[in-house]
Parts: C-alpha cells; sequence; structure tokens
C-alpha cells in the first residue's frame, strides 16, 4: 500500500528515534498548520481547539502543553508566518544589486510567490489577523510597517520628493495587502503572478514616474512568462 | 442616521399598518445591533445585548433575522446605501471628473469623521463579523470603480492605458489606510487626510504634478 503522503513525510528519516524536542516541535508545527488551514476554510470565530486537534490528530493535551488557547495558537502562527515572509521578503530586496525599481520588484515578487505558496497562512495574516482582536491586528499593523519602509527610498528618486505625502508608504502597503487578501477571500491565489507585474508598475509609480514604472513592469512580465 | 432617527414606538395604540410596524421592528433591531457594536465590538455582541437595544423581544428578532451576522450585514447595508446617497448627492451636477473625484473623497471623508461609530462598523467590525460580509465589503468597494475609470478620459489620447487593476489597487489602498486610521482610533482626524488621499487618487490619471497641485488646493476648500 501507498504511503500518505502528509504520514511519510512525518516519519524520521533515518533509524534514529525522534528526540523530544523534534517531537515537540512537529506537534507545534502540526497544531499551526491545522489552525491556519481552518481559519482559512471557516474564519477565526467559527474554529474550536476542537476542530484543531481533530485536524491536527492531536490530543486536547497536547495542544494545551504548547498552548493556553486558540488565541495563543493563531498568535504564534502570526509570528511564524510574518517572520518567515518579512524575512524572506527582506533578504530578496537587500540581495538585487540593481537600482531600486529592481529591488522593489524582486521583493513584491518573493511576497506574491511566499502568499502563493503558503495561502492559508497568508489568509491568517492578511485577512483574519485585522478582525480577530486587538493583539492579532498588531502584528498585521507591525508587518506591514517593517516592510512599507522598503519603499522609502524611492523618495530620492522623485523631483518632488520633499513634497510626496507623508502617507504614500503605507497607503501603497495597504494597497498590495489588498490585492493580495481579495485573491486569497477569493480563492484565485492562482492569478497572483498575472498580478504581479501591474502591482509592481502601481507601487512604482509615484516614486520613479509612470514610463519608469511601467519598464519595470514589463521587464517583471517577460521574466515571468520565460 | 437610523440609530438617531429611532425612538421607541409610542405605547397604545398607534394606527401603523402591520407592515409599517414590522419594518419598524427591522430598523429598530439594525440600530440596536449598530449601538451594541459600538459599545462592545462585533465579536462580544449577544442577541440579548441588540434586543434590549432595540426594545423588542427575542422572537421579534427571528421574525426579522437568521442570525446576528445577518443582522449585522442588514447593518451594514444601510450605512454602505448611506455612503452611497452622500458620494451621489456629493457628485451630483459636478461635470469634470477632478472635481467629482475631489467630492466624492471629501464626502466620504465628513462622514466617517462625524461618525465614528458607524466608521468602525463599516471598516472595522465588517472584516470580523463572516464571510458573507467580507464579500459584500468587497462588492461595495468595487462599487466606486467607475467613479475613477471616468479619471482615464483625462489621459492624453495615444497614451498607454493603465493596468486593468488599477482601480482596485487605488480603492484597496485608500480602503486600507481608513480602516487603519479607524481602528487605532483616528477616526476624527480623517479629514486631515483629504490632501493625501486626493492627491493619490488623482494622480494615476492626471500625473502626480497636477494632482498635487489640485490636493493642495482641495485642502484650502
Amino acid at each position: 500500500m501507498r504511503a500518505l503522503p502528509g504520514k511519510a513525510s512525518r516519519q524520521p528519516p533515518g533509524p534514529e528515534p525522534v528526540s523530544r524536542d523534534a517531537a515537540a516541535a512537529d506537534q507545534r508545527r502540526r497544531i499551526l498548520e491545522a489552525t491556519a488551514e481552518l481559519i482559512a476554510e471557516q474564519g477565526y470565530q467559527e474554529t474550536t481547539i476542537e476542530t484543531i486537534v481533530r485536524r491536527a490528530k492531536v490530543g486536547y493535551a497536547t495542544f494545551y502543553k504548547h498552548y493556553p488557547d486558540k488565541e495563543a495558537a493563531f498568535l504564534a502562527l502570526l509570528d511564524a508566518a510574518i517572520e518567515r515572509t518579512c524575512a524572506r521578503v527582506e533578504d530578496a530586496y537587500r540581495r538585487e544589486e540593481g537600482p531600486w525599481p529592481d529591488k522593489v520588484g524582486a521583493a513584491l515578487g518573493v511576497l506574491f510567490e511566499d502568499v502563493a505558496a503558503h495561502p492559508s497562512a497568508a489568509h491568517a495574516v492578511l485577512v483574519e489577523a485585522v478582525a480577530a482582536g486587538p493583539e492579532a491586528a498588531a502584528r498585521h499593523e507591525a508587518a506591514l510597517k517593517r516592510l512599507a519602509p522598503l519603499l522609502r527610498p524611492g523618495r530620492e528618486l522623485n523631483p518632488r520628493q520633499a513634497r510626496l505625502p507623508e502617507t504614500l508608504e503605507e497607503t501603497l502597503a495597504g494597497g498590495v495587502v489588498w490585492v493580495l487578501s481579495q485573491r486569497l477571500i477569493g480563492g484565485e491565489t492562482a492569478k497572483l503572478r498575472a498580478m504581479l507585474p501591474e502591482t509592481i508598475e502601481f507601487v512604482l509609480r509615484p516614486y520613479v514616474g509612470e514610463d519608469e514604472a511601467a519598464r519595470e513592469a514589463g521587464e517583471v512580465a517577460s521574466e515571468l512568462s520565460a | 442616521m437610523p440609530s438617531e432617527e429611532l425612538g421607541p414606538l409610542p405605547a397604545g395604540r398607534h394606527g401603523f399598518s402591520r407592515e409599517q410596524v414590522a419594518h419598524h421592528q427591522r430598523e429598530r433591531l439594525i440600530a440596536g445591533l449598530a449601538s451594541a457594536v459600538a459599545a462592545k465590538g462585533y465579536a462580544a455582541v449577544t442577541l440579548a445585548d441588540i434586543t434590549r437595544e432595540a426594545k423588542v423581544s427575542r422572537r421579534v428578532f427571528y421574525a426579522n433575522f437568521e442570525s446576528k451576522e445577518q443582522c449585522f450585514l442588514a447593518a451594514f447595508e444601510v450605512v454602505v446605501g448611506h455612503v452611497g446617497e452622500l458620494v451621489g448627492e456629493a457628485v451630483a451636477g459636478v461635470e469634470e471628473w477632478p472635481r467629482r473625484a475631489i467630492a466624492a473623497t471629501r464626502a466620504v471623508l465628513s462622514f466617517l469623521a462625524a461618525e465614528p461609530d458607524l466608521a468602525r462598523l463599516l471598516l472595522v467590525e465588517s472584516r470580523g463579523a463572516g464571510p458573507a460580509v467580507g464579500t459584500r465589503f468587497s462588492a461595495a468597494v468595487h462599487e466606486l470603480t467607475p467613479l475613477l475609470e471616468q479619471g482615464r478620459g483625462e489621459r492624453p489620447p495615444g497614451e498607454r492605458p493603465l493596468p486593468a487593476s488599477t482601480e482596485e489597487t487605488v480603492l484597496g489602498s485608500l480602503v486600507s489606510l481608513l480602516h487603519r486610521k479607524v481602528a487605532s482610533g483616528e477616526a476624527a482626524q480623517l479629514e486631515d487626510l483629504l490632501p493625501d488621499c486626493v492627491e493619490f487618487v488623482l494622480s494615476p490619471y492626471l500625473g502626480s504634478d497636477e494632482a498635487a497641485r489640485l490636493a493642495r488646493a482641495a485642502a484650502k476648500v
């Protein structure tokens, strides 16, 4: 009989027994994955610890060993997802050696890729966190405030730099969040790839002007279709 | 707004038809939900809170709505409808597109600043009120698309067309910004954001220099 893919990946790779730490980490991973999936499917309010433990295939005692309540699991999930995605986006920005528009293009490319690859976690961060209490909303806000400043150096490329609205970066970041969350709500993450060039153009335009923004978007579009 | 217009029904014989009373009860439940949500947030509101605020029985609630979510959806529709009317009035008779866009932006910001509880219901509480409200929220934002799309006509002929998602991204950016300001309790200061919002809305269509000029002028009115 063919092993179930989920089960196979949970087996230890070698003959050595799984250490206690590794087993605990695996439990937490399963709990958080189940939490993310259920919240994406039915919303934060409707998700219960009962459905989480059933989906994660762990007992109640295991759940409570790691998290005191549903909110704690949700917040741990947000922290892990935000840290992973933000670190990858910042890394892509830093490693791109081209001019600033290329750096933003690379960063947004990784962000879109990450959302498409982990839609349940992205749904938790971008859609549910906004409405699941002040702690969760603060994490959503902090993630936005962490990435929005990557746009700020674009002001140096703009002849009107001193006069650009102070709210520009957070407004643009909010627009990107909107585009991503609408695709997540509609279950249309497959469309994200196609929307990347337009979104890059939208974000760059206020800084480098329409022509340069369109040129950068065109480059990204041809890389995507290559 | 309903919360101000609706007092309790006078006691005794009132001469309203059954339909009128039923309609009135529905409005009172909607207003009751709005007050309860303003007081403690959607998640914490119970049916008892709503019926207490509305001064009607539980039976009357269930005669009108299946659930708290459905009642919220009705309240959300009332607020969306009201904002839609305000925008409609603001742009009525205004011909030039930039002035229409500025008038609409101003109308939305003034409403949110004047009605912080309803601003919160519309932009913040709606996010946690279930998938049906979420879908309706997206649709309500989408309804503003034609107002922006008219701006495409302002671009010089022969210029390459703006990306198809321009309106969605512009509206989404503003909704996110307003949502965050209202969530952090800054609704009353939203009118200060008028120039920033106007510049943001006009820029893709008119270019950033002209948009900034009109934004400064709008701030002085």
